[in-house]
């Protein structure tokens, strides 16, 4: 499976403000007490900063260089780990989940994601 | 979640006909989780469109409709064309045709009900959001949703082995529910008579939760 | 007395009711009504009028009560929940009862799915039982539901509601039935009853709650035309029973002398009815056949009908 990297490119080069609000991240964890996902299974990759850092943040460091399986693996973080609540906190204004969405809506683009019709990850990965 | 199923083709081609380029918008929020409005449906729904020969598609797919920032996606994508077709529930299409009042804005789904997951492609209606949950002193199975009446004080004379009469393959709610409460030795919960509803979904509805009230003044 | 209507004369003086069934026509002949009331004259303490049966459009049941009220008998007005909310149900009480209308039956009824409207939609606003509380409530206390304003006029109602024994779950039907009396209903008209031994077990149970007492019990029959009728009624009524012998019964009669049988059956079923227990008369649903009420009257011994004065 092939995806197209200048597209992602262009993609990420519309949001070039998550880029500079990622590189922030001073990975304080303040945002996972904001995460019921976090609360609940106190797994460290359920993290909202873990996530973005982990999708969108990878997605901006070597777009060059993605391949489908990158994306695949992204897959299973940002959508089998979060529902898009949006209620993630971070105290120095990150927004979290746009970063989760739009590294969703980037691997949409490339033909990766949740496909319903096999029931919801969540419960399968169980 | 809120169920949706695709409308028919031909009500679909009518709505966009004559429109030289369409961009087909998939939620995937409830509607991709009932398989009828996300991205996968939006690939199909364009196969679908394409014999539709000389209009120009195109597919996007946001997280939901019903959040403004996400349908903003669409504001450096939209120009150019003549419509759109939105794959969300009826809350997201007006959410998109809100954004975009100059834009035909075209509902691709029907929006059926509130419902569970029976199993993958089955659902169920469960809920009629009347506004005052009555499932404490029903078992836990709604009479406004799953009695064909939706009366209060059920059932009716219409059980026939514990069907209902609109449909032998429906069970009827009020039977269970008199099973199920029977079962928990609470049958007194249905032998008072429950006073005529105070509906309070007959006006437009909005929310502002508790606590919320101050940020929403300011 | 709390209407003065001739079917609650009746009932309180003691004697075995008779009430009888009237569909309006599919049209605004009144000469249809007075036709039908004219076969009944004489043999019933009061007509039901239905409304809308099977969720089919025909003349409204008030304007039929009011006609059938100026041909001198004592109307039922039933009422379904299904076609009005509660400002227009409350509102054609009032329009009832200053036409002289004194008996009000109170309904869901059917689904509007059966009938030739199916696509309506169903209102419900209320069902059966908070429509009974709501005529105790305009009767006694001269209020409209979640209102405290007095309304004028002597609002007489005899509040009838229906019972459906054997209707599943069947051990939770006399305390539903329970329920409507709680809410207020003066008389109950049964789902017509062909299995005399399993309504017997519900009135025993109805006369354990004492319900009898506090409420008169009309036990329906309907007269069976054909072998065929009693094979739909038991199949595809929900609430109806009928046993395997009468069943056969049907099917033995001779070629065109099925109605005959249907009516003889029926006479024997009221004749056991009026035995049981707590039930104070019979109510006689002949579906498009008003002729049988007068033979079936007749042949019980139940004509002729009493004149209560006062």
């Amino acid at each position: 499976m092939n995806i197209d990297t200048k597209k992602i490119k262009s993609m990420l080069d519309r949001k070039g403000r998550m880029k500079i609000f990622l590189s922030v991240c001073a990975s304080c964890g303040a945002c996972a007490d904001s995460c019921f996902y976090y609360r609940n299974s106190g797994d460290p990759e359920s993290t909202p900063s873990y996530k973005a850092l982990n999708s969108l943040g990878i997605m901006f460091r070597k777009w060059k260089k993605l391949d489908y399986d990158d994306l695949t693996a992204m897959k299973k973080l940002i959508w089998g780990k979060c529902v898009m609540c949006r209620r993630c906190y971070c105290p120095l204004g990150i927004d979290i989940s746009s970063a989760i969405s739009w590294a969703r809506t980037i691997c949409r683009a490339n033909g990766v994601y949740e496909d319903f019709s096999e029931g919801p990850s969540g419960i399968k990965d169980k | 979640m809120v169920i949706a199923r695709i409308k028919p083709i031909e009500e679909i081609l009518g709505f966009i006909s004559g429109k030289k380029s369409v961009l087909v918008v998939g939620c995937a929020g409830c509607t991709a989780v009932c398989l009828a409005g996300g991205q996968r449906e939006v690939d199909s729904l364009i196969v679908d469109l394409k014999d539709n020969k000389g209009v120009i598609f195109d597919g996007y797919t946001m997280e939901r409709q019903c959040e403004m920032e996400f349908v903003a996606e669409l504001d450096h994508l939209i120009d150019g064309f003549q419509a759109v077709l939105s794959m969300a529930c009826g809350a997201g299409v007006q959410f998109v045709a809100e954004r975009f009042p100059g834009m035909p804005v075209f509902p691709a789904l029907d929006t059926v009900f509130v419902g569970a997951n029976r199993e993958v492609g089955q659902y169920q209606e469960n809920c009629r959001c009347c506004g005052d949950c009555q499932l404490a002193y029903t078992g836990g199975i709604c009479p406004v949703a799953l009695c064909a009446k939706g009366i209060y004080n059920g059932p009716c004379g219409g059980s026939r082995n514990g069907k209902c009469e609109v449909d032998e393959k429906t069970a009827c709610a009020w039977c269970q529910i008199y099973e199920r409460l029977k079962d928990q030795g609470r049958l007194d919960q249905i032998m008072n008579i429950k006073k005529p509803m105070k509906w309070k979904n007959q006006t437009q509805g909005t929310l502002v939760q508790r606590g919320y009230e101050k940020f929403q003044q300011d | 007395m709390k209407s003065g209507s001739n079917l609650e004369k009746v009932l309180n003086s003691g004697k075995f009711a008779v009430t009888a069934e009237l569909g309006p026509p599919k049209g605004a002949d009144p000469g249809v009504i007075k036709a039908k009331a004219g076969l009944l004259k004489g043999f019933v303490d009061s007509v039901n009028i239905t409304d809308n049966q099977t969720a089919v459009v025909r003349m409204s049941s008030l304007s039929a009560c009011a006609l059938v009220s100026a041909g001198g008998f004592d109307p039922v007005m039933q009422m379904v929940t299904r076609d009005r909310n509660r400002i227009a149900l409350q509102s054609d009480v009032l329009g009832a009862v200053s036409l002289g209308i004194k008996n009000i039956l109170c309904l869901s009824g059917d689904h509007q799915c059966f009938g030739n409207q199916p696509y309506s939609k169903g209102v419900y606003d209320i069902d059966s039982i908070q429509l009974i509380s709501t005529l105790k409530r305009m009767r006694d206390e001269k209020k409209l539901l979640d209102s405290d304003d007095t309304l004028t006029g002597d609002i007489g109602i005899f509040i009838g509601a229906a019972s459906t024994p054997f209707s599943e779950p069947v051990e939770y039907r006399p305390l539903r039935l329970k329920k409507k009396i709680d809410a207020g209903a003066d008389f109950i008209q049964t789902q017509c009853i062909y299995d005399i031994e399993l309504f017997k077990k519900f009135m025993e149970r109805v006369v354990d709650l004492g319900l009898h007492e506090k409420c008169h019990i009309l036990a329906g029959v309907t007269p069976l035309k054909s072998a065929r009728m009693a094979v739909y009624m038991n199949t595809r009524v929900p609430g109806v029973i009928v046993p395997e012998k009468l069943i056969s019964r049907m099917e033995g009669a001779r070629k065109g002398k099925g109605s005959e049988e249907g009516i003889a059956i029926c006479c024997e079923l009221i004749e056991e009815l009026r035995q049981i227990d707590g039930v104070r008369g019979v109510h006689i649903m002949a579906i498009e056949w008003e002729q049988a009420v007068g033979d079936i009257v007749k042949k019980t011994g139940l004509f002729p009908r009493p004149k209560i004065r006062g």
